[in-house]
């Protein structure tokens, strides 16, 4: 079911775009689910139950602006450890996506075998997910 | 649906959560309308967006469960992670209520034995010194010792299984978050 296949990718890389969004500015939370959503067309709700964890595990941090209307507003910012997690994750996204290129590339030549070993990690992580 | 259904309906789900966590997250999702609002979207929009109220309300409640259970390793954290998962509706919970009453059934069995053993050991210890215990005093004393001791190791045994045994549910619900839940925790990948 390629459905059910695209789910789980989004899943799997909605951490990523969350902490990449926030590490080009601090953002408020419609902000990062209206892009989302625009983007990966990601069910906008669930980006509040992603922040409380994403908050719990230390990986963002909030804090309030004052509004000249209505009442002030929660902006999301990366801590140290987000930005450690951003690193991680952009280079086994990267990873990742290379070795599966190579793989539905790969009647060109056979890989070498440094390349194959690579596949085989990244392989053993997409499973895990 | 309307902005006051779907909050309603979300504060409902809600219940039973810390109130200021509730009050917090209700608060997120009204400036979430607000700020569709001012977006030029209709409250029909924005609620369709957001998803199913009941099914946020369960996964934010699943979420608060865990963390509390991964902070405070008491009996009521257990309960309440193990139901706040079940509530996922992620484990079929025809198919692991009979497993999980018979584990809980044992488990609980273990420790009133520890308890009884226990009791029984202080009893031998106290009393058996007076009462004639077979092999005198001292080994009556021992004796109860031994007996306490045996049950205060049984008792610490069960506990650690019990442990696991809700560590292993609440990860296995947490792997089978519907949306939330990319898997593993990124922590454990990294």
């Amino acid at each position: 079911m390629p459905e059910t296949i695209e789910i789980q990718l989004k899943k799997g890389v909605l951490t990523l775009c969350v902490l990449a969004l926030l590490n080009r500015r601090e953002r408020y939370a419609y902000e990062i689910a209206s892009t989302l959503s625009d983007a990966i067309d990601m069910g906008e709700g669930t980006i509040y139950p992603l922040m409380r964890r994403m908050q719990s595990d230390g990986q963002v941090e909030t804090y309030l602006v004052e509004s000249p209307s209505g009442p002030s507003r929660k902006y999301y910012r990366l801590t140290d450890a987000g930005r450690r997690a951003l690193e991680a994750q952009t280079s086994e996204w990267r990873a990742f996506v290379a070795a599966v290129e190579r793989v539905m590339t790969a009647d060109a030549e056979p890989a070498p075998p440094a390349v194959a070993a690579e596949i085989d990690q990244s392989a053993e992580r997409g499973a895990e997910q | 649906m309307t902005r006051a259904e779907f909050m309603g309906r979300l504060r409902r789900g809600l219940v039973g959560m810390p109130t200021a966590a509730a009050a917090e997250i209700a608060s997120d999702y009204e400036m979430h309308f607000e700020d569709g609002a001012a977006a030029g979207r209709t409250e029909a929009e924005v609620a369709a967006a957001l998803g199913d109220p009941d099914r946020l309300a369960r996964e934010l409640r699943a979420e608060a469960g865990a963390r509390r259970w991964d902070q405070e390793k008491n009996p009521s954290a257990a309960a309440a992670a193990v139901f706040a998962v079940l509530g996922l509706g992620a484990i079929d919970i025809l198919i692991l209520l009979p497993i999980l009453m018979g584990v809980i059934g044992a488990l609980f069995g273990f420790f009133m034995a520890a308890i009884g053993l226990f009791i029984g050991g202080g009893a031998v210890m106290v009393a058996g010194p007076f009462a004639g215990f077979p092999g005198g005093p001292l080994a009556a004393i021992l004796g109860g010792l031994g007996l306490m001791a045996g049950a205060t190791a049984i008792g610490a045994l069960t506990a650690v299984a019990t442990i696991l045994l809700v560590n292993a549910t609440v990860w296995y619900a947490r792997l089978h978050y519907r949306l939330l839940k990319p898997a593993l925790e990124p922590q454990a990948q990294a």
